[in-house]
């Protein structure tokens, strides 16, 4: 059927912030939706909050609108831009709840806007409790038994009859948030109070649990003409009771019959058309039993999802592109299947490998949180891996994490020997699902554990146990091989004189080993070798890797655009062009501190390399990102990213250069050692790097330049920080060097404090010393951008940070332009930045941070490589920064590319970080030098007070313009809350406060109630927020210690989704931005329409000028 | 674990490991591109003489049982693997995959590179090939590969049942199955269909097979090069008009001889579980499963009557003909259950005669 020609704009709705449980993927699939409506010739209009996507990129969509994803200013933008459609089912769990919403407002009947891809009533169908129930059973299929409860009570009824353990499943939240497993009453009526709370309709199922079945999943599309494909399946490795996102999955599945998988298939089949998609897809998750084959449906999400990423990348198809072409009435026989050329996308892919999905983690950043895995989900990103068989996927998988492991075990990195004989705390391991089971599966078999015990404890397939188990086996084969060869060699060796390197492993075992996934530095650590001796071995023997292509169809047609990935067999189908190229490494899992804002800079740099005539070439493990879509680069290279891996790529491509500088640390970390191995870095030098990075060199650097650091040093030893701590005085900031997101830095207060940090210093990163600084209380941060030829140096943003100095930059909210900043400190920041530029010889992006106190400016770090920043400036200003690095590092000048002019914006743009602490009970959640937020929002707008309250609604604070706030702050900010208090009073708010501060506010004659601390009389603060009496928490921190109470009242009021602050300067901001919306409301405009007038601007500057 | 070789009549040589009986087969070397099935495409007459390349690497994992088997026995000359698995891992296994290819004396070669084979057998075509676990002298193989000149590696009176079958006599819609290579799914769905089943051998002339009182009749798929199948066209040149008929995948290929039309062999035949094809003039479609490397030659179709109703999707070749004066059917492809125990839906329009266009 020919695409639909009623319809001619239509409105795409992203996912905002990257959170838990909703990450790149929705960009990655935005990215692609809007590609796909472009081709077919619509009009787009799209609306996310969040900068650092490619999808907001100003040249995706007609329109792009960077504001808040509520139902309020969705209803503004419809009223606007009147699109004759909305397609909901690309932002996530976040876009088809909006789109619900919007129907149950009316708000789409009212513009008469249809719902494409999926309509509202199948969304209704499929994410409605007890709607969903009741439509599996009208087609025979079984749901597990269950009961909806909108009440405690309810709950615990229902809950009573069914039988422990159950499961809680809160409707309509994303990625399980508020999921639980209850096994006994108690726990029952503390999570069922949790799980309504969280649950935005108030409703939640409790269900009979499943622990332990196979949890199996299928990707299922249909068009309008009732074509049916399924994508693929999925076999979770860990099975039921682990949520899909933090598990171990392989694609296809691999355990079930051919009659198994038809009955799964038939019954998708089923699903989708009973639900009734016309056109887009769906995800379909199973539990089946283990040892009958009963089958249960567990849940549908009929919309993109991080498993259709997951599904695409592991088989080549777009699920997202060819679910827009879908939804806009093109059927399956319509839509070509780009990887073949030929073919069209009505068939089911097949491959002929096997890959591997596994979670990272960042539990390191909150150590109060329990590293046990359960229904809700942990994970901040994910790694995918393909091998030619499952031990291969598996090693590949786990160095892709990049959590220092170069394998499952056998790395260095293995707990020790003692600790591998304690079967009781490895049966713990085994049991309790945990982010390290698979490393103590292996204790468990090297320590003689059976596959069936292994089974019982963990009810993971004993296909994958028998597996690992091979890799055991394998291990001890290479190392008792090693050894007897040894010793042959020695004897030999007297009469022959032979090297012994040559006698370490027969040329069959390394093949093998390699084979089945080991890694050179795994190898090393079992022969008690260097990595490169391993490499030079594999030379010897001519043991290279070839690199097979994801071409949807195991090899039955020519595929002309697929990707690679690596394995060792005979023949490489990966040929390289004869075209300059260049190589691009990318940033690897999400985690905290590195996410989606590198993926856009690698992206952007393989547009613009592209751009400039060259062949890009990505090499990246994120199933996630845009970066590895099938057509962002010339070509892709699925691997992990270690010097292995990479130079593997680089002895087939032979690039010209490499880029490291938008990867984030993942590539700088490898780099020194890719240009030991002669691969050229593209960019500023390795050493300028090293001079930015090396603090001994870095303060020689600024002393040069005439330069303020704070006061600093850099200690090996207790001894030696507590020397350097009572010279410069507390408080102190501490660190160790050579990380990102601020992981271990703490401001300490004293020596206890600073003994507490040394002792977990020394783990974060072995072999380089703590850093030890002065911590400038009170001081305002500055992040600067910019990029640089190695001449002149043009600076691309200034963003002032809101929060004092002492929160990391990646937390703070951050404004651009600066809005307190004096004109005399921003032209000597601009000098300071020109002449560090100029130094350093940068070539390509520069990163600085600054602060600033009673007129010095201080020089906190400087990073010559891409920012989290970069993004977001860019959409600020209109200017691509990271493409127009890249040509730079290429060798353009910034004059020829005729960006000399420094951009003045007269909007205003507020970024504003999100917090995964209602992920994580018990987690304090305050911010401090240590980074911990996953994603960012941005407000746009006219003014500072309009764009800082669209950051806060963005970023889920509610801001609320009348009602109760209370106050509770420490001793030093008592006196500057008076002002922020008046404020409030003025605009109607009633206040509270705890004693201490009601004193003071009571001294400014202000009306103030009185709210009781937890151990005064009840009812207390937490009472207040649970019962919903206060509408906005202004709390700061209590100096050098956080008291116990403090932590409830702030971590409570996260899980309730309370509006909180804990900085003066966060507040004073918050009471800002609350005045301005009493007094106007905000309004919506289009990226397009800011950039327009920068242009404007900047054609009027430049006549001035010459006249 | 021995050595074992794969020489294809090219020439080409894949070395591996026996994973199965050693020995030494030659075969018609073929593919297979779904990720399950394996026991079901070893054991399916239609395989008979051929030996597969299994382009998923991993092979084994869930066992085999006795109840996966599509026929009495296996039937492919050899297999070619990527990986054998180590364990059977189902709640239906009963026997694991290693000891299946021994009592069902299967050669097979593990540890080839299956994608390197199959990009060949994608370039070069399907061809015949010879497999070895004793002799790896490229000249032997090469001699004894082209001494085999048409010489078949199966026998189809072997295939076929031995005398008229019987089966679920009590109900009152009869159908029969000319035997050519029959499957026990499709009896099953048969059974399900609640038909009278009459299996015939493939020599039952078309007196006999009038006699029986049969409402509908099915030619079974099976190996498609069989020379005897000429026989089998004269057969139904005479039942034509006379009864309803049901010609599936080499099944099909006899029917349309009958009707006057070729057979002729593809560069690269269809043996999976993902093909798409779609009705004539439409963009409606289904997924299907294939296995044949003939097809219909188009421009053999010179009766008028005969109408084109499917075709693959991927490479525009014919996979469902017509004639609905004649009242009879051919589908290229194979009418396996779509799960959960139910019919195909092509099978149940010609039992039933629904007519759904």
């Amino acid at each position: 059927m020919p695409k639909r020609k009623d319809i001619k704009k239509i409105l795409i709705i992203g996912s905002g912030p990257i959170v838990i449980g909703q990450a790149c993927e929705f960009d990655y699939s935005g990215s692609q939706a809007c590609k796909a409506l472009k081709e077919e010739g619509y009009k787009t209009v799209l609306v996310n909050s969040n900068p650092a996507t490619i999808m907001t990129d100003p040249e995706m969509a007609d329109r792009t609108y960077i504001e808040p994803l509520t139902v309020d200013i969705l209803a503004k933008i419809i009223e606007k831009e009147k699109p004759d459609a909305i397609l909901p089912t690309l932002g996530g769990q976040t876009g088809l709840n909006l789109a619900t919403f919007l129907s149950k407002e009316g708000i789409l009947d009212k513009y008469k806007v249809e719902a494409i891809g999926a309509s509202v009533e199948a969304i209704a169908r499929a994410e409605d409790r007890d709607l969903f129930r009741q439509t599996m059973r009208e087609i025979g299929i079984r749901v597990p038994k269950s009961g909806i409860a909108n009440t405690i009570e309810e709950g615990m009824k229902i809950g009573t009859k069914i039988g422990f353990p159950l499961i809680l499943r809160p409707a309509y939240t994303l990625g399980g948030t508020g999921g639980a497993i209850a096994y006994n009453k108690e726990e029952l009526r503390d999570f069922l109070a949790n799980a309504i709370d969280v649950s935005p309709v108030g409703q939640v199922l409790v269900e009979q649990s499943v622990l332990g079945w196979k949890e199996i999943e299928f990707e299922v599309m249909r068009d309008c003409a009732d074509n049916v494909i399924i994508v693929t399946s999925m076999e979770n490795v860990d099975p039921m009771g682990v949520h899909t996102g933090d598990s171990i999955v392989v694609a296809p599945s691999q355990t079930l019959t051919t009659e198994e998988y038809k009955d799964f298939v038939n019954l998708c089949k089923k699903i989708i058309r009973k639900i009734d998609i016309r056109g887009g897809g769906t995800n379909i998750q199973f539990a089946q039993n283990p040892d009958t084959g009963e089958i249960v449906i567990i849940e549908i999400n009929p919309r993109l999802s991080r498993s259709s990423a997951l599904a695409s990348k592991a088989t080549g198809f777009p699920i997202a592109r060819v679910a827009t072409k879908l939804a806009v009435g093109l059927t399956l026989p319509e839509v070509t299947n780009q990887i073949t050329g030929k073919t069209t996308t009505f068939f089911e892919p097949t491959v002929d490998y096997c890959v591997f999905k596994i979670c990272r983690f960042t539990f390191e950043k909150f150590p109060e949180a329990q590293t046990t895995l359960n229904t809700s989900m942990k994970a901040v990103g994910e790694a995918m891996s393909i091998g030619r068989n499952f031990k291969e996927a598996l090693q590949k998988g786990i160095r892709s994490t990049e959590i220092q492991r170069y394998g499952l075990g056998a790395d260095g990195k293995d707990i020790s020997e003692e600790l591998q004989k304690d079967l009781n705390i490895i049966k713990q391991k085994i049991k309790k699902p945990n982010d390290e089971r698979f490393f103590y599966i292996r204790y468990g078999f090297k320590a003689g554990l059976t596959v069936d015990e292994i089974y019982r404890l963990s009810k993971i397939d004993r296909w994958f146990l028998n597996n690992i188990k091979e890799l055991v086996e394998m291990e001890e084969e290479i190392r008792l091989q090693a050894t007897s060869l040894k010793s042959q060699a020695k004897n030999k060796r007297s009469s022959k004189n032979l090297q012994p390197e040559t006698y370490s492993l027969s040329p069959e075992l390394l093949l093998k080993a390699k084979k089945n996934g080991f890694s050179d530095v795994q190898l090393a650590h079992i022969l008690k070798t260097k990595e490169e001796k391993i490499r030079k071995l594999r030379k010897k023997c001519k043991i290279f890797p070839v690199f097979k292509p994801v071409d949807t169809c195991a090899g039955e047609f020519h595929a002309v655009q697929p990707y690679y990935y690596s394995t060792y067999e005979t023949k490489n189908e990966s040929i390289s062009s004869k075209n300059k190229k260049v190589l691009i490494l990318g940033g690897g899992p999400n985690r905290i501190g590195q996410g989606i804002e590198f993926d856009y800079c690698c992206c952007h740099a393989s547009y613009a390399l592209r751009e400039e005539g060259l062949d890009s070439i990505m090499i990246n493990c994120n199933p996630e990102t845009v970066s590895t879509d099938y057509d962002t680069s010339n070509k892709l290279y699925f691997e992990p990213l270690t010097v292995e891996d990479v130079l593997n790529v680089v002895n087939v491509e032979k690039p010209i250069g490499i880029i490291v500088q938008f990867g984030g640390q993942t590539p700088l970390t490898i780099s020194t050692a890719l240009e030991k191995e002669g691969v050229k870095i593209l960019g500023t030098s390795s050493d300028s790097i090293d001079r930015a990075e090396d603090r001994k060199r870095f303060r020689i650097l600024l002393n040069k330049l005439n330069l303020i650091q704070t006061e600093s040093d850099t200690a090996i030893s207790l001894k030696e920080a507590k020397e350097i701590a009572d010279r410069i005085g507390y408080p102190v900031v501490v660190r160790p060097s050579y990380v990102l997101g601020g992981r271990a830095m703490e401001i300490v207060y004293d020596d206890e404090e600073l003994g507490n940090f040394m002792d977990k210093a020394v783990e974060a990163s072995p072999e380089k010393p703590v850093l030890i600084d002065k911590f400038l209380e009170d001081a305002i941060e500055v992040d600067v951008d910019a990029v640089a030829d190695g001449k002149n140096c043009v600076i691309a943003g200034i963003m002032e940070h809101i929060e004092e100095a002492g929160i990391h930059s990646g937390d703070s909210a951050m404004v651009l332009p600066p809005h307190t900043l004096k004109d005399d400190i921003i032209k000597r920041i601009k000098k300071n930045t020109y002449a560090l530029a100029k130094e350093l010889k940068v070539k390509g992006l520069l990163n600085i941070q600054y602060a600033v106190r009673h007129n010095t400016i201080y020089i906190l770090e400087v990073n010559p490589r891409a920012s989290r920043t970069v993004p977001l400036i860019s959409k600020a200003t209109g200017v691509p920064w990271a493409k127009i690095a890249t040509k730079v590092m290429l060798g353009k000048t910034l004059k020829e590319l005729k960006v000399d002019k420094e951009i003045e914006i007269s909007h205003v743009v507020v970024k504003e970080s999100v917090f995964p602490f209602a992920r994580f009970p018990g987690v304090d959640a305050i911010l401090g030098p240590e980074m911990k937020s996953t994603g960012e929002v941005m407000g746009i707008d006219s003014t500072f007070g309009l764009a800082y309250a669209k950051s806060q609604i963005a970023a889920g604070q509610i801001l609320p313009l009348k009602g109760n706030v209370l106050i509770t702050v420490k001793d030093e900010d008592k006196r500057k809350i008076v002002f922020v208090a008046k404020k409030l009073a003025d605009l109607g708010f009633n206040l509270f406060a705890t004693k201490g501060t009601a004193k003071v506010l009571k001294q400014n004659n202000l009306d103030v109630n009185i709210a009781s601390k937890l151990h005064e009389s009840r009812p207390h603060i937490v009472d207040l927020i649970k019962d919903g009496k206060l509408n906005l928490i202004i709390n700061t921190p209590q100096g050098k210690l956080t008291k116990k109470d403090e932590t409830i009242i702030r971590s409570t009021a996260v899980l309730h989704n309370m509006p909180l602050v804990t900085t003066i300067a966060g507040a004073q901001a918050t009471v800002n931005g609350i005045e301005t919306l009493i007094k106007e409301k905000e309004s919506v405009k289009a990226l397009q329409e800011y950039h327009k007038r920068i242009q404007k601007s900047e054609v009027r500057n430049q006549k001035s000028e010459d006249s | 674990m021995n050595d074992a070789v794969l020489m294809l009549k090219n020439g080409s040589i894949y070395k591996g490991i026996s994973a199965g009986i050693n020995g030494e087969k030659i075969g018609w070397v073929s593919f297979y591109t779904g990720i399950v099935g394996y026991q079901e495409v070893i054991s399916s007459p239609v395989n008979a003489g051929r030996i597969l390349v299994m382009t998923y690497p991993l092979i084994g994992n869930y066992g085999t049982a006795k109840k996966f088997m599509e026929s009495k026995q296996a039937w492919a000359n050899g297999l070619i693997i990527k990986e054998e698995s180590r364990i059977d891992s189902n709640w239906q296994s009963e026997e694991n995959f290693k000891d299946f290819l021994k009592k069902n004396n299967i050669l097979c070669i593990q540890d080839i590179d299956t994608r390197t084979l199959m990009v060949e057998l994608r370039e070069k075509g399907e061809q015949f090939g010879i497999i070895s676990t004793k002799d790896f002298d490229k000249k032997n193989l090469k001699n004894k590969i082209n001494k085999l000149r048409n010489k078949k590696t199966y026998n189809l009176s072997e295939i076929s049942v031995k005398k008229i079958t019987k089966l679920k006599t009590k109900q009152s819609l009869s159908v029969g199955i000319l035997d050519i290579g029959v499957t026990n799914s499709l009896i099953n769905q048969l059974k399900d269909l609640k038909c009278k089943i009459t299996v015939l051998p493939y020599k039952t002339n078309h007196n006999e097979i009038s006699k029986q009182g049969l409402n509908k009749l099915i030619i079974s798929d099976g190996p498609e090069m069989d020379k005897e199948l000429s026989l089998v066209s004269n057969t139904l040149k005479s039942l034509i008009g006379k009864i309803p008929i049901l010609g599936i995948g080499a099944g099909c290929h006899v029917l349309a001889k009958a009707l006057g039309a070729d057979i002729k062999k593809m560069h690269l035949g269809h043996h999976g579980l993902n093909y798409p094809v779609i009705k004539s003039d439409s963009l409606k479609g289904k997924i299907t499963e294939q296995n044949h490397s003939f097809g219909i030659d188009e421009d053999s179709l010179n009766d008028k009557d005969i109408k084109v109703t499917w075709r693959n999707l991927n490479d525009n070749t014919i996979e469902g003909i017509e004639n609905k004066k004649l009242k009879v059917t051919g589908y290229q492809f194979s009418l396996s259950s779509p799960g959960l125990g139910e019919a195909n839906s092509f099978l149940k329009e010609f039992v039933y005669d629904i007519d759904t266009r």
